[in-house]
């Protein structure tokens, strides 16, 4: 403290003529500099990534195989009423996996494994997992 | 290394009938030079639709699925073979790609429209 004083009255005797616009912002601006790299100071944030950072957004079926094989999980994207395939609006999916149980779903068509006019009726019960709207 | 999948849907027969025709199918894929890693068995279901096959309509059959690594010329003289065999409702012979790690998966992103505001091309 005894050094900055012993400046700041320095400075502002030897530069009277020129600074006498602004004379405030000047000490204020030389008060700022002697506290921005202060030896030995220990309460400046520690620099780190966020620590409430949500965890990032994922469909339903991130982390998840799908397998031409388990229609109970491809019967769950499909409509009970006509059999048609839900769409990404609907489903809610990633790009990826809409397109993977899509082809699935087709697969499964052609192989003889799932139905394609109707949904098995052992899987009408399962949880819903679509956001499908009827008209009223 | 497992190349191929077979996913054979075969007549609804006797057991002994059932295991011939899974035994004649192996031995022809083994004659072709094909490695046979495992042969499931997922059970005897009514079809999802009727399927006409060789003068028969069918409404229930015996799903099998048969691995094996095997060269890709073997793959259309193999398909033949099956659909003129009688016992075969539906054979189906589908590539096996390598399990790739489901952890890359980027989760939900919103769409970058800044990006596409400017055509890249002239």
């Amino acid at each position: 403290m005894f050094a900055v004083r012993n400046c700041r009255s320095f400075i502002t005797f030897t530069n009277l003529k020129v600074t006498t616009r602004n004379p405030g912002l000047w000490q204020r601006s030389l008060s700022i500099q002697q506290y921005e790299n202060p030896a030995g100071n220990n309460d400046m944030p520690i620099k780190m990534e966020n620590p409430y950072k949500e965890p990032p957004k994922t469909c339903i079926l991130c982390g998840v195989t799908v397998d031409y094989k388990n229609i109970q999980l491809l019967s769950q994207f499909v409509s009970p009423h006509t059999g048609r395939i839900y769409g990404r609006h609907i489903t809610g999916l990633c790009g990826k996996k809409q397109k993977e149980v899509s082809k699935a779903i087709k697969r499964a068509h052609h192989m003889g494994f799932m139905s394609v006019t109707l949904k098995e009726p052992a899987f009408l019960k399962d949880p819903n997992v679509c956001d499908i709207k009827y008209p009223e | 290394m497992p190349r191929y999948e077979l996913a054979l849907i075969l007549k609804t027969m006797q057991r002994l009938e059932t295991a011939a025709a899974l035994r004649r199918t192996v031995e022809t894929l083994m004659g072709k030079g094909a490695v046979v890693r495992s042969l499931e068995n997922i059970g005897e279901k009514t079809l999802p639709y009727k399927i006409s096959k060789h003068n028969l309509r069918h409404t229930r059959g015996g799903y099998f699925l048969v691995d094996f690594s095997a060269s890709p010329t073997i793959i259309p003289s193999m398909l033949d073979h099956l659909e003129r065999d009688i016992d075969v409702i539906r054979p189906t012979i589908l590539k096996k790609l390598a399990q790739k790690t489901q952890e890359e998966c980027p989760g939900l992103v919103p769409p970058d429209h800044e990006g596409k505001s400017f055509s890249k091309r002239k």
